[in-house]
């Protein structure tokens, strides 16, 4: 009789213990935004977590730590997002765990959004932030009558070129994409394997860029409906414009800008620029032999649609929704994002993208560049650069599984001699699918 | 005494039976599981609640029905038609002449051919990218000298640059494996074939060969499955090889679909798929090399 009782709550445990797993696996991605709780403000010290992939991101916490005894943040790095990171960040945060702050992606907030990872800093009086923050970048954390990231950095993009094959063509920097593209002729007859620009399939990150500038807006929303238009007149002149770019063997499709080819090209003046985000001008500084042979201008733009320039990349802290401290965690996400000590203590220590206060680039950014031919870059090019913006553009939740659809799409321009033009209403049919399959209600447009 | 003896291998096997039920039972059971759900949000961003439900087949219609996942297979298969048998020779010919009697420090070689394997996948990937990638590489660099255009990443060659890091990766392995079975050949054995006038080939082609054949057979199912699986390298070698899309592989295609798109479903579905025909496929080569005895 003991031995039964024994053996049935032997059992009854390992089944007690199965049933409690799987309760807590439940299906993964099934958390909900759910209404957040406003948290009061926590008595005596705290301490918080900062997930980043910015490099040397203790040495600004711990400005801040010295002057808030009350406040601690501890950084701690992590493989930028779409290496894992961001599968790290979501792991962690449905398991209810996870950091306080995260670095998130401008493109990746709504994606958090959607699991409900993220706290909605409305309540705690970020809404009265706005005028501190560039309002391309604040337009992206303003998300469903939220605010649930504040802007860390941004890329405000411009025209990197290398000035003594310029001169050889005799070219002054293109003002249009026009005349980029009779440069880019120009180019390559000084050698068979000389090109202008390179062109990536395989990271539609660029194209999207080039999207944004002429004007697309390719998420929208109506009620409680996603409403997809990829195929946008502005998308379609700048796919049709990069089609014959390719097909004319203007651009080259090799590798990506930044990779170690282009390095090698690069030294050797077989690229001979780069349109980019502000933040290349670290990585250009890296190509050998570029010393005082690089110079900034603005990038090319279209006489006749859009705007001055667009952005690439750059990135938020995001509070997390199971952080029990938001409020103290927005008090150290504004003071190292606006003003003038955290700015300053991120381009020394991080080396961050664009500045995202409207009144401060950085103290270091004022100053003349060596290796940019003395040229003062920042403020001739950047600053009117991060102003001339597509504010209407808003990203849309599942943005790294829309940029896999467009690679997987233009690398057939390749493969398979797909154009862009087809490839896009491809891409937004499988993305219109994607959102299906998720559970969002979703249409095509246009 | 008698219930004391009934409950002690239970005790004894409880380690094992807990870790087994937690590692493998349950999640083969829960990705079973998942591949027959889907999911419902309300509002934008799910805000109004999430409910998921029984999807019956769809989420397996909808992977059968994706072309870049079908297409995966169908390459994984092209690929281990040619990259395994390659791989297997390599190995059984490197086998035979660390084994045959006039082998020089055999012992150096063994250690030498074994090395690649202890490198992991995504160090051997990376470093064969810089054999790989045009402008830094010595070798595309001498062909282009010498006028011939040779690119390692192009659509039509990086599935066989994938292969040919695969190769020098597991040829060392699996070769040990075979000298393992070599070893245990009797010394008699090959006595009495010198005895009968047998020289080195017709040993090899007589003796050795047929007795290594379940060592073959071990190498080639793990080789079948580990094809499948292919993951690291291609994920690697997509950074400098735009060929590769984030449905190169079944395995790719299942990550990607789970943990950038957040469709589980679906992606339980193709890894509930590729299991399949990973079983199928092992069963077929047992069978075939089982009914030529």
């Amino acid at each position: 009789m003991e031995d039964i009782t024994r053996r049935r709550a032997l059992g009854l445990g390992l089944g007690g213990l199965a049933t409690t797993a799987l309760a807590a696996c439940g299906a993964p991605g099934m958390q909900a935004g759910q209404i957040q709780p406003v948290l009061p403000p926590a008595e005596g010290p705290v301490s918080l977590t900062y997930w980043a992939w910015l490099k040397d991101l203790q040495n600004v916490c711990d400005i801040w730590n010295s002057q808030n005894p009350n406040i601690q943040v501890q950084a701690e790095f992590m493989e930028p997002g779409n290496d894992g990171g961001y599968a790290k960040q979501r792991a962690a945060s449905d398991a209810g765990g996870g950091p306080d702050i995260g670095q998130i992606e401008f493109r990746s907030v709504p994606d958090f959004v959607l699991g409900g990872a993220l706290a909605n800093l409305a309540p705690y009086g970020a809404r009265d932030l706005a005028s501190r923050y560039d309002r391309t970048t604040w337009e992206q954390v303003n998300i469903n009558e939220g605010i649930y990231a504040i802007p860390q950095d941004s890329g405000p993009m411009g025209w990197f070129y290398q000035t003594a094959p310029l001169e050889e063509i005799g070219a002054a920097p293109p003002v249009t994409w026009e005349e980029w593209e009779a440069v880019a002729r120009e180019a390559r007859n000084l050698s068979p394997d000389t090109y202008l620009e390179v062109f990536n399939v395989a990271d539609a990150s660029f194209f999207v860029s080039m999207a944004i500038q002429a004007g697309a807006q390719w998420f929208s929303t109506e009620g409680d409906e996603w409403v997809m238009n990829f195929t946008d007149e502005p998308t379609l002149r700048v796919a049709e414009f990069w089609d014959r770019m390719i097909d004319d063997d203007l651009v080259n499709t090799g590798y990506g800008a930044f990779s170690p080819g282009w390095y090698a090209a690069a030294g050797e003046q077989k690229i001979l620029s780069v349109t980019t985000g502000s933040w290349g001008d670290a990585l250009v500084q890296s190509t050998s032999g570029g010393a005082g042979n690089w110079k900034v201008a603005p990038m090319a733009s279209w006489p006749d649609m859009g705007y001055g320039s667009s952005q690439l990349g750059g990135s938020t802290a995001a509070i997390f929704a199971n952080s029990q401290h938001p409020r103290e965690a927005l008090e150290f996400v504004t003071w190292m994002t606006s003003t003038p000590e955290g700015i300053d203590a991120m381009i020394k220590n991080s080396g961050i993208g664009w500045s995202v206060s409207p009144d401060y680039i950085g103290e270091t950014r004022q100053a003349p560049s060596e290796f940019f031919s003395g040229q003062n870059y920042n403020e001739e090019v950047f600053v009117s650069a991060s102003q001339d913006q597509n504010l209407d553009w808003n990203w849309a939740p599942m943005t790294e599984r829309i940029f896999l659809i467009l690679s997987d799409g233009f690398r057939t321009k390749l493969t398979a001699g797909t154009s862009f033009v087809d490839s896009l209403a491809e891409a937004q049919r499988r993305t219109v699918d994607a959102f299906r399959n998720v559970g969002l209600s979703v249409r095509a447009g246009g | 005494m008698k219930t004391a003896q009934k409950r002690a291998p239970w005790i004894l096997l409880a380690p094992f039976l807990l870790l087994f039920v937690f590692t493998f039972v349950l999640p083969i059971a829960s990705a079973v599981g998942y591949s027959f759900t889907s999911v419902q949000r309300l509002g934008l961003f799910g805000e109004g609640g999430v409910t998921s439900g029984f999807a019956g087949f769809s989420n397996y219609a909808a992977a059968l029905e994706d072309g870049g996942f079908i297409a995966s297979i169908g390459r994984m298969l092209l690929f281990g038609v040619v990259q395994v048998p390659v791989m297997l020779i390599l190995c059984v010919i490197l086998a035979l002449l660390l084994e045959s009697a006039s082998a020089k420090w055999p012992g150096a070689f063994r250690a030498a051919y074994f090395v690649p394997y202890g490198i992991p996948g995504v160090i051997a990937t990376i470093l064969w990218s810089f054999l790989y990638v045009p402008g830094i590489s010595p070798i595309t660099g001498l062909f282009d000298a010498m006028g011939i255009p040779v690119d390692f990443l192009s659509p039509s060659t990086v599935l066989w640059s994938i292969a040919n890091i695969v190769t020098w990766t597991y040829t060392g392995y699996n070769m040990l494996i075979i000298i393992a079975q070599l070893k245990s050949i009797p010394g008699e054995l090959y006595e009495s074939a010198r005895m009968d006038g047998a020289g080195p080939f017709k040993v090899a082609w007589s003796i050795q060969l047929p007795l290594i054949r379940p060592a073959l057979v071990l190498t080639g199912v793990f080789s079948i499955i580990g094809t499948l699986q292919l993951f690291a390298e291609p994920q690697v070698l997509a950074t400098v090889a735009p060929a590769i899309d984030s449905q190169y592989t079944p395995n790719l295609s299942a990550f990607t679909q789970a943990f950038t798109n957040g469709d589980y479903g679906v992606a339980s579905a193709q890894a509930v798929i590729i299991a399949l025909a990973a079983f199928v496929l092992s069963f077929t080569f047992l069978a075939l090399t089982n009914r030529k005895r």
